[in-house]
């Protein structure tokens, strides 16, 4: 709202005005113009970010010639300043009903721009650093345009936009809440830097997540419906590398201390992101953690050849220089008690590190061990002397992968797996079962233990088909074919049947199973102090889910600390998912681009702990970056926030809902045009050189996209034109007999445009009738005739392309004994026609105050002969071509019409109100 | 230097201005100049960001005055003036330069001399701007009243709006009756209903509003006074002659058209069974149950298209404008004439098919309902004779057949003709009504301001503007109700204080500034015992007619004074580009 037409109302009161205008068009800027001209106090809905409607896009208008944007541009910075106007851009009708007494009500959502429009500058610097490129509507989706934009250059008012269609599905599907998307986009422009501190915005384990991360958002990347998924786990890997590898790095800055204290118990991914993010915001944070050196699972139970242990040390140098503290080797068990000791807040972090015995007979036998005590000695220094011998690992799942691959580095013999799960059901990913499988382990997938047997020390597990792992409720509830054995030799056992959180000792209350008791949305405990994120609560997930719940925990002990209520619907924010059909359809083809081979070294007997996937380069990541589709147009890279000079660009906004009392209603929402593809025989989509009519004249216009009229598939100034007329109009396959009434002029108008642009192109227009009907229209047309464009009366059959891109044109030459004739031409243009426009019955709903449609959908006109404009409905009037093809004075003269019957329907309500008034007094 | 300071900024109005004028280059030349505070270019200067970006350089400079060089001041000046406004300044100070039409434009093939050009025009304007004096506009009440001239369908529904917006309104209509052509006509495209009952049921509405006054036999014999303010004169016909005098704030013409009239011998005009299309159409409308022509059956009709329209450029007073409404009428009337008793066979000899928009299921109708279309060619039109046998016969050639040569007996020979501008030159001459090459009334823009006239309050509407359907007109009608809403609701206006004023000192009376007046804008007054020249202010248009005839120096033009003049002239002589 820009001018203060309104009348005061009370707060949350509706707003009231005379008349309500839907659509900014040339119809519905007169309408409002006029309206407002004559004292009425009007509200303006625009569905787009710019007044404008579909005038200002065109180069010039017939028969005058005048500039499009030179006679548009007026009226709508005259609709935006009028002081009885008020304008709300990007914003949709939800509903119009009616109040039963000639006025009505109507809801409208105006949709976040994510800017200020009051300190909005319309710079443009958000769009200069914004490097997402969707399809650009204002230019007939030849050329693309940012998700941070402003409309087009004359666009009224002159703000920018941020478009968000959603999260995009990567970044939605990260339970960490790491913006994928948006490092994604910062690799492509190579601000490697940015990227790495967009992570850290989340989590300061972009290394450790860069490599041991499951990545579903790759599962979710809507790249992966086309010829496969981007690489964004290793892209993260690889702005950890660039970041880590750089010399001379800046250290990160200590924020100012706000002096409250916060302990974290347990320095596993889940307590390290929340000490990260308590720090960020001033808190005094300490980690307790009770092994020798912090990382908890990252350190202890993933094997160095996934995770390397100067990228868990790099990660954690993050947190410790903010100032967190670590101190290792000390355990905490009585965590209330924290608080004496000075914290104001404790956050349990735990994990999940006690192992579940197998209860089979022999597993007290020596040379059987857990694998979470295997692993974390290995990772640790101290591996158990596995070399030369027959290693059995016992479980299916990562755990039980990663504790064989590491008896294979450490010199086993043999290493068997048994897995109580089918190969495809094994809880381990199928990648790390292939490469399991690459470095020689024997999988044994299926069967269960039943016994272990040996003298003092294991020497063989007696095995058994496993028939179902799981129970009808789906609890764990093994069953066995008990005829069906066999025997494996071994002489380590290593099992990895699941883990377990260890919180006896803490004096909090937990589930049957030892998993702390919090509440699912704050993660507080009983103990209003205490606060519990990660497996020690949800049991053992995956690294990501532990960061995202470390993330929350922060979030809530800062409200807790400030003495806000813990409220979680302001945790993240609440932009729903888009839809990967959606995006798809954005765009008629997308470039075959080829996914990035996994860089994986498998050997087949590893011996050491070297990482098997390589770096990537510099090249592959932008090659891998370039391929995102950039789902949620806005990435929410923050390239855009970092640039603002006017600091307006607020991500959190939210859609906002006006609601309005109106007097009544002006309909002025326009026409679509064709869509050219319904006539696939003329190749629209298919041949580069086919354009439709609307692309022309953005070709033509003064901020053309080229700056030239050149042909779309080689840049090639086109010399031989030709105009298929009636496209999409007069035309029963299409269901459209109307005729559309505007495409033989703008046809008209552009052949002349063309010959003054191009002197020495030809341009031939097939047609059926040409209908310049108008003042001045049919001299114009003699004007294009005598300045040598060839009428040809002839309907076109269809198009075929040559390899140069040319178009070979079957027409039946109707002056010429209809024969079958072809010609060929370098560019083809469609005059397409007009079609209604969807969605405006809708507004009034069914029933009695439902709007009637005409039979072509058109906004119907119940007495055209002696009140054009008026509806069905009282105090409803449609202006311009949402009542019928209509070009620009009859639009206007329309408008008029619709103005006129309006404010004689407010005249009549305001003499109905003064009788009431005078009655009552 | 006169202690002004003047923003100045130059536009490419994307590359109307910029792809022929070095616009950076000439910011170059002007900055320097004397009072000039601020010089930018722009890409688009009409834009709102610029508009913007202007205000905010006033505010921030303290500019007083504007000079914006861009495109023709009929475009943009209220644009601009407003941004003054805007911006703190007076808008009077405004300069706009119009480096678009006058130069861009013009010297294309000439970068440099348009450049330098450009420089001086621009350099004209600041000197100019430099010797302004803030004005305030002239606020004048308004006359809630309208006049309508002329009572057909368009003056009836226009009565009708201006009426029920809470307008007083006088419609005077020339005939004994109200109506116009309408009433005449039975079945009417698209909807069916006759002519005489829409015009029947206008009728009715207007007789019954209280704030209507109809006068027939009427018509406006003589228009004074100025904007918002007119008073006219209206001679009623009857018995004896009246005349009487009405204020009104607005006038709206809606004198239609009339049919075109076909030469004699043109297409067989003249011919027995050779007819026009009113008068075909008026047959159908009142054929008793079977065609009839003479008191013979009508069994074959040939319908010649375009009869009065798009002719040749060549002729002499050509209308080589299209009709607009006439395939879509004969189409229908086809329609009409199958739906009679007996066989009926009809041939259309068309050029282009116009029947426009929804209408096209008209024509899909009639050829559904057996009528052919032949397409003769635009310059070779069928001929009409008559036959010995005493029927007609027309000869054409067919496109749609391959251009083969067709003779058709036909009972009767419709030429759908068009219509032509009325005539009506007293009417013109009282209200000063623009009339365009066509011989219709001029609009002030046939795309954005199609019912306003370059004549202050008095607004076109219906088919005096151009032809159109009866729909249309009605639309038109309102439009024209719409924009005197726009111009009186308010009860006031603003007018242009740019108008003549007088030295009384300088001035002698010799009466010679009131002879060069188009506007009877002048009065002799006696000030202080002295007879001078008085300027009715909202009378002025700002012409500048009488200050060069002033023998004395005494009369001045605000806004454009001569010192205004000579300082720009001295601008566009300076050779200081560099």
């Amino acid at each position: 709202m820009n001018s203060g037409a309104m009348e005061r109302s009370a707060e949350g009161a509706p707003l009231k005005y005379d008349a309500l205008v839907v659509g900014s068009g040339i119809g519905g800027m007169e309408s409002a113009l006029k309206l407002g001209d004559m004292g009425y106090k009007v509200l303006v809905i625009e569905k787009d970010a710019s007044v404008g409607g579909k005038m200002i896009l065109l180069s010039k208008v017939f028969p005058t010639l005048d500039c499009a944007s030179c006679i548009s541009t007026p009226k709508m910075a005259a609709t935006i300043h009028h002081p009885n106007i008020d304008v709300l851009t990007y914003a949709q009708v939800d509903g119009i009903r009616d109040n039963g007494d000639g006025t009505y009500h109507a809801k409208v959502t105006q949709k976040p721009k994510f800017i200020d429009e009051a300190a909005c500058t319309g710079c443009r610097q958000c769009e200069m650093a914004c490097n997402v490129a969707v399809p650009d509507e204002f230019n007939a989706d030849m050329v693309s345009r940012r998700a941070a934009y402003i409309a087009f250059p004359q666009a009224v008012p002159k703000k920018a936009v941020i478009d968000r269609a959603g999260i995009s599905p990567c970044t939605y599907e990260c339970p960490a809440g790491i913006k994928a998307h948006g490092y994604v986009a910062r690799v492509r422009s190579g601000e490697y830097e940015e990227a790495f501190g967009l992570v850290l915005e989340t989590t300061p384990l972009v290394g450790s997540l860069g490599r041991a991360c499951y990545a579903p958002c790759e599962e979710q990347c809507t790249r992966g419906e086309l010829e496969g998924p981007l690489p964004i786990r290793r892209l993260k890997r690889f702005i950890a590398d660039t970041h880590y590898g750089r010399d001379g790095l800046t250290p990160l800055e200590k924020p100012e201390q706000n002096g409250k204290k916060v302990a974290v118990v347990g320095s596993g991914p889940a307590g390290l992101t929340a000490a990260w993010q308590l720090a960020r915001q001033g808190y005094g944070v300490k980690i307790f953690e009770s092994a020798p050196q912090a990382g908890g699972m990252l350190r202890l139970g993933i094997p160095a050849y996934r995770l390397p242990n100067d990228v868990i040390d790099d990660d954690i140098g993050n947190v410790t220089a903010i100032g967190v503290e670590i101190e290792t080797g000390k355990r905490v068990d009585d965590i209330p008690a924290l608080k004496d000791a000075g914290f104001d807040a404790v956050l349990v972090a735990t994990g999940t590190h006690k192992a579940v015995q197998l209860r089979v007979p022999g597993e007290e036998l020596g040379g059987i061990q857990s694998a979470l005590t295997f692993l974390a000695d290995v990772k640790l220094g101290n591996p158990v002397d596995v070399e030369g011998k027959k290693v059995l690992v016992v479980g299916g799942g990562n755990v039980a992968i990663d504790a064989a691959r590491s008896a294979r580095r450490l010199g086993a013999a043999s290493v068997d797996q048994v897995s109580l799960e089918c190969c495809e059901e094994m809880p381990a990913h199928d990648f790390e079962v292939d490469e399991a499988r690459a470095e020689g382990i024997t999988l044994h997938d299926g069967w269960g233990i039943d016994h272990f047997e040996g003298d003092s020390a294991v020497q063989h597990a007696e095995i058994k088909v496993c028939t179902c792992v799981f129970g009808d409720d789906g609890r764990f509830a093994p069953e066995y074919d008990e005829t069906m054995r066999d025997t494996i030799d071994c002489d380590v056992v290593i099992v990895a049947a699941g883990m377990l959180a260890d919180t006896e000792a803490f004096g909090l209350e937990t589930n049957p199973n030892r998993t702390l008791i919090a509440d699912d949305e704050t993660l507080q405990t009983a103990v209003p102090h205490v606060f519990a994120a990660g497996d020690v609560v949800t049991g053992p997930t995956m690294i990501n889910s532990a960061v995202g719940h470390g993330r929350r925990a922060a979030f809530m002990i800062d409200k807790y600390l400030q003495g806000q209520e813990l409220d979680a619907s302001l945790f993240d924010e609440a932009l729903g998912v888009v839809d990967k059909n959606d995006v798809l359809r954005r765009q008629d083809v997308y470039d075959r681009r080829e996914p990035l081979e996994s860089s994986a070294i498998m050997s087949a007997s590893p011996t050491d702990f070297a990482e098997t996937e390589g770096p990537m380069t510099e090249d592959e990541a932008f090659l891998g970056a370039a391929r995102c589709l950039d789902c949620g147009v806005c990435s929410e890279c923050h390239a855009c926030v970092d640039v603002c000079p006017a600091d307006c660009i607020d991500f959190s906004m939210q859609e906002k809902v006006i609601e309005a009392e109106v007097g009544s209603v002006v309909l002025a929402t326009g026409f679509s045009l064709f869509p050219a593809d319904a006539k696939p025989q003329y190749g629209f989509g298919r041949y580069k050189n086919v354009i439709t009519g609307m692309q022309m004249d953005r070709l033509l216009a003064p901020t053309r996209p080229y700056n030239a009229v050149i042909r779309p598939s080689d840049g090639k100034v086109p010399d031989n034109i030709a105009y298929i007329m009636c496209t999409g109009s007069r035309d029963d396959t299409v269901d459209n007999p109307l005729c559309s009434k505007i495409c033989c002029m703008y046809s008209v108008k552009q052949n002349q445009l063309i010959m003054g642009a191009l002197p020495l192109a030809d341009v031939t227009v097939y047609y059926i009738d040409v209908r310049s009907v108008g003042k001045g229209y049919d001299e114009f047309y003699q004007q294009a005739r005598d300045m040598g464009a060839n009428f040809v009366k002839g309907r076109v059959s269809g198009i075929t392309e040559t390899d140069e891109g040319n178009l070979v044109l079957r027409y039946e030459d109707i002056e010429n004994g209809s024969a079958l004739v072809e010609s060929e031409h370098d560019m083809v243009v469609l005059a397409v026609g007009v079609q209604p426009s969807r969605g405006v019955a809708e507004l009034f709903g069914d029933g009695d105050g439902a709007l009637a449609l005409d039979d072509y959908y058109y906004v119907g006109e119940v007495d055209e002969d002696l009140d054009p404009g008026r509806t069905n409905l009282p105090g409803v009037f449609v202006a311009g071509a949402a009542a019928g093809a209509k070009d620009i004075p009859d639009s206007i003269l329309h408008a008029g019409a619709a103005v006129a019957q309006a404010a004689a329907h407010l005249e009549r309500a305001k003499v109905a109100d003064e009788a009431k008034a005078k009655v009552t007094s | 230097m006169t202690g002004r300071k003047i923003g100045v900024y130059v536009c490419q109005c994307g590359g109307n201005i910029g792809d022929y004028v070095d616009v950076d280059k000439v910011v170059e030349d002007i900055k320097g100049d004397d009072d000039v505070i601020v010089a930018r270019s722009a890409m688009f200067t009409c834009s709102d960001a610029t508009q913007q970006e202007i205000v905010q350089d006033a505010q921030e400079q303290g500019l007083d005055a504007l000079v914006v060089a861009s495109c023709s001041p009929k475009l943009h000046t209220m644009t601009f003036r407003d941004v003054a406004k805007r911006a703190g300044m007076n808008p009077f100070q405004y300069t706009q330069v119009n480096v678009r039409e006058q130069c861009s434009w013009t010297h294309t093939d000439d970068k440099t001399g348009a450049t330098e050009k450009a420089t001086r025009l621009v350099r004209a304007g600041i000197n100019r701007t430099r010797l302004t004096e803030p004005l305030e506009p002239i606020v004048v009440e308004t006359t809630p009243k309208s006049l309508v001239v002329g009572g057909g369908i368009a003056g009836l529904r226009a009565a009708l709006g201006l009426a029920e917006l809470g307008l007083t309104v006088f419609l005077v209509e020339k005939d004994a009756k109200l109506g116009g052509r309408v009433a005449g006509y039975g079945a009417m495209f698209p909807n069916d209903r006759k002519g005489s009952d829409l015009v029947a049921t206008l009728e009715e509405k207007v007789r019954a509003n209280p704030a209507i006054t109809v006068f027939t036999n009427a018509e406006l014999m003589a228009k004074g006074g100025s904007f918002g303010n007119n008073q006219v004169t209206i001679a009623i016909h009857g018995d004896q002659l009246e005349t009487i005098q009405l204020d009104v704030g607005s006038i709206v013409v809606a004198t239609g058209f009339d049919d075109y009239e076909p030469a004699a011998g043109e297409f067989g005009y003249g011919l027995d069974g050779v007819v026009t299309l009113p008068e075909f159409k008026k047959m159908v409308d009142e054929a008793p149950g079977l065609l009839q022509y003479q008191g013979r059956p009508v069994k074959t009709v040939a319908y010649i298209y375009c009869v009065g329209s798009r002719q040749d450029e060549s002729l002499e007073g050509a209308h080589t404008y299209c009709s607009r409404y006439c395939c879509t009428s004969a189409v229908h009337t086809a329609i009409e004439a199958q739906k009679l008793a007996g066989d009926i066979r009809q041939y259309h000899l068309y050029r282009d098919m116009r029947t426009y928009g929804k209408y096209e299921l008209l024509w899909n109708a009639s050829r559904e309902k057996g009528s052919l279309y032949l397409r003769v060619p635009d310059d070779e039109p069928p001929a009409v004779e008559k036959l010995s046998s005493g029927g007609l016969k027309v000869t054409t050639k067919d496109l749609l057949t391959g251009g083969e040569e067709i003779a058709i007996p036909a009972d009767l020979v419709v030429l759908v003709t068009g219509m032509v501008p009325r005539e009506n030159a007293d009417l013109v001459s009282v209200l000063k009504l623009p009339v365009g090459i066509d011989g219709f009334y001029n609009e002030i823009h046939p795309k954005l301001r199609p019912v306003e006239t370059i004549v202050d309050g008095v607004l076109i509407c219906g088919a005096c503007q151009a032809p159109k359907t009866s729909s249309e007109a009605v639309a038109s009608g309102l439009a024209a109700t719409t924009q005197s809403g726009a111009m009186l609701k308010r009860g006031f206006a603003e007018l242009d204080p740019m108008v003549a004023i007088v030295d009384n000192d300088a001035c002698t009376w010799c009466g010679k500034c009131l002879e060069a007046c188009p506007y009877d804008a002048l009065e002799q007054v006696e000030v202080d015992g002295k007879q001078v020249a008085q300027v009715i202010r909202t009378a002025c248009k700002g012409c500048g007619g009488c200050v060069p005839v002033c023998p004395t120096d005494a009369i001045d033009l605000q806004g454009y004074t001569d010192a205004q003049i000579r300082a720009m002239i001295d601008g566009l002589m300076e050779v200081s580009c560099s």
